[in-house]
């Protein structure tokens, strides 16, 4: 069934990518063009998405209940960061992000706190000072 | 002997001092990284390109380090499936077969240094087989024009999954969601922006390292999500330390048999060192196993297979540096780095860039002397790293990777990119469609469009100029050959499993 949706899905995504193509033009460059290339692309993988609806394979071992929540939280955890990072400064961020994670991955609190206090410090030290990439030290509110 | 004279200046670049200890380096952390369960070469070496960006290191001495970072976790990848059953990355698998049973029945130090010589043996034979054959191979790739590239890509594509994949269907699919991905962002030729959805962070495209850290490292970490719960594995004890000369030597001539399979493994695209450790371990068997033994830790089924993996490994840089077709997901990534330091791999590289070639080669041998040493007097280090608890290894991965990224634009849109392409990368190995054609397809998907476009300027848009050299039809030959093996294999694998078909 997952194969269906997928297929269904890169299907959509072929024939869009296809169509779209055929709006773009340059009147100079070479005699192929920009929209050539895509839509010689866009119809072998239309064609591929189709095999996969019609010939589904096995259904994968999909996780669910507690593994599936752990993954929808490592990754929600993993895109706040990315928002946060500029915004708290690197180490506020990485402390509270390697502390949910350590969670996550069923540590308790005072071990996932530890190794969070230990990494932000660590990575804070290596990257900007060592290695020279500047980062974000201090939350915006503050500096 | 222009070839030793090269050989001999290819030394003077690697025993610097900077790329002797970048060398030294690489293996230690290759080897760790190959240890751990779940971090695998394709992993480790994505995470430390942008590390290598942001010490500013030479071209030269970022190709060294991140190609002894790739033999080392070659070497590394045996250790967790001797000592936990759990292989470290994919060509290690075959070495849980053996390598696991000696260590259970007490002889653990003994099979760690059967697969280090073992290693050693496989990866000096490949290193010695680049020295030979890459620069042959490069002179016969200076007769390819536009079109033959373009055919060259096409056998790349249809041929890397091999003969191995389950699915053939699903990995063309791959390859070309990694083609379509390839065209976002302007088109080089004509300024056209394709496919931005009206975003000015599209406009370069996707960055295909951000896209490769999230593919893999951000799906590793979904893919262990899954079976937290289940605890932490035992590992065995790791009984004497130093093992004896002679047990060292068990391996005898498998070394050298699995050197040879695995190697012409390497070479062929799209096979790579899980075929070559594969296959190296069914050759054994047929050719030594008349006792019966093997599976319950017989000394060769160790020394093959990792003989194998090692040798494939070192092959499979032969295309990749040759003709910047990468033969494995490891020099995928590697194609990646060389590409994002402005150097185009490829037949040319021999010519006008002697010394990076030749000091990588020269790398490559002081590397695998310094593994062996790693591997045998100093694998209890290792084997201690092993029970690192991943509530520490797992975070310090994912934020070494967010790092990397962000290094490379100081843009947060980059991340997100990063854990879209990881949830992706998720669905996609859930669904059985391999992740190293979508990469393959990022990386050279670009240039095969150049090459098309280029080869067809010069006819003037003729289509036919891309069936009219020898070079190509012979290509277009092998590819159809090695696309209908693989089709005839999945679809007999296919009847005999009926049950899969539903």
């Amino acid at each position: 069934m997952t194969d269906r949706i997928v297929g269904l899905f890169l299907l959509a995504i072929s024939i869009w990518y296809g169509v779209t193509a055929g709006d773009y033009e340059a009147s100079f460059g070479d005699p192929l063009g920009p929209a050539a290339f895509p839509i010689m692309l866009s119809v072998p993988a239309a064609i591929l998405s189709l095999v996969m609806i019609v010939r589904p394979d096995e259904e994968p071992g999909w996780v669910t209940g507690k593994p599936l929540f752990l993954q929808v939280a490592a990754v929600s955890l993993l895109l706040a960061y990315a928002g946060f990072l500029e915004v708290l400064g690197f180490p506020l961020a990485t402390f509270i992000a390697v502390a949910l994670f350590g969670r996550i991955l069923r540590s308790s609190w005072p071990k996932s706190i530890l190794s969070a206090a230990v990494m932000s410090a660590v990575l804070f030290l290596t990257f900007d000072r060592l290695l020279g990439l500047p980062l974000p030290l201090l939350p915006e509110f503050v500096s | 002997m222009d070839m030793l004279s090269a050989l001999a200046q290819g030394f003077a670049v690697a025993i610097t001092p900077t790329n002797l200890a970048l060398a030294l380096f690489g293996c230690f952390v290759g080897t760790l990284i190959g240890a751990l369960p779940g971090l695998g070469p394709v992993n480790g070496v994505a995470i430390l390109i942008p590390l290598a960006f942001s010490l500013g290191l030479e071209p030269t001495s970022a190709l060294i380090m991140l190609s002894c970072i790739y033999y080392g976790c070659m070497y590394g990848g045996r250790i967790s499936s001797i000592m936990l059953n759990i292989p470290g990355d994919e060509p290690a698998i075959m070495t849980t077969l053996d390598g696991y049973p000696m260590a259970q029945a007490g002889k653990a130090s003994e099979a760690l240094a059967i697969s280090a010589v073992a290693s050693f043996v496989g990866a000096t034979f490949a290193t010695i087989g680049l020295t030979l054959f890459a620069p042959l191979l490069a002179k016969a790739a200076i007769y390819f024009g536009p079109a033959d590239y373009f055919a060259l890509y096409v056998m790349a594509f249809a041929t890397i999954g091999g003969i191995t994949s389950v699915n053939p269907f699903k990995t063309l699919l791959a390859a070309f969601i990694g083609l379509m991905i390839a065209t976002v962002g302007l088109d080089p030729a004509t300024g056209t922006a394709r496919y931005t959805l009206g975003s000015f962070h599209l406009y370069d495209g996707f960055d295909p390292i951000v896209a490769i850290v999230g593919l893999f490292a951000i799906s590793e970490v979904l893919v262990y999500l899954e079976r937290v719960h289940e605890g932490e594995a035992k590992m065995v004890p790791l009984g004497r330390a130093l093992p004896r000369f002679k047990d060292m030597m068990a391996g005898g001539w498998a070394n050298f048999r699995g050197s040879v399979i695995g190697f012409v493994c390497g070479i062929l695209p799209g096979a790579g060192a899980s075929l070559g450790a594969f296959m190296s371990y069914i050759a054994e068997q047929r050719w030594s196993a008349k006792d019966g033994k093997f599976g319950q830790g017989d000394p060769r089924g160790i020394a093959a297979p990792e003989a194998g993996n090692n040798a494939a490994s070192g092959g499979a840089l032969i295309p990749m540096l040759t003709l910047g077709v990468p033969g494995s997901g490891t020099t995928a990534v590697m194609l990646a780095l060389l590409i994002s330091l402005n150097i185009q791999p490829g037949p040319l590289l021999f010519d006008r860039q002697p010394e990076l070639v030749w000091g990588l080669i020269a790398a490559l041998y002081l590397a695998n002397v310094a593994l062996l040493i790693m591997n045998i007097p100093m694998i209890g280090l290792f084997t201690r790293m092993l029970s690192m608890p991943q509530w520490v290894l797992m975070p310090f991965v994912v934020m070494v990777s967010f790092l990397g990224v962000y290094s490379i634009g100081h843009s947060t849109f980059d991340l997100f990119v990063m854990v879209g392409f990881g949830v992706m990368g998720y669905i996609l190995r859930m669904l059985g469609i391999s992740l190293v054609p979508v990469i393959l397809g990022l990386l050279l998907g670009a240039d095969m469009e150049n090459n098309l476009r280029r080869a067809l300027s010069i006819s003037n848009g003729d289509f036919q100029i891309l069936f009219s050299s020898p070079i190509a039809l012979a290509l277009y030959a092998i590819t159809a050959t090695m696309l209908g093996l693989a089709f005839l294999l999945a679809f007999r694998a296919r009847r005999r499993n009926p049950a899969a078909a539903g």
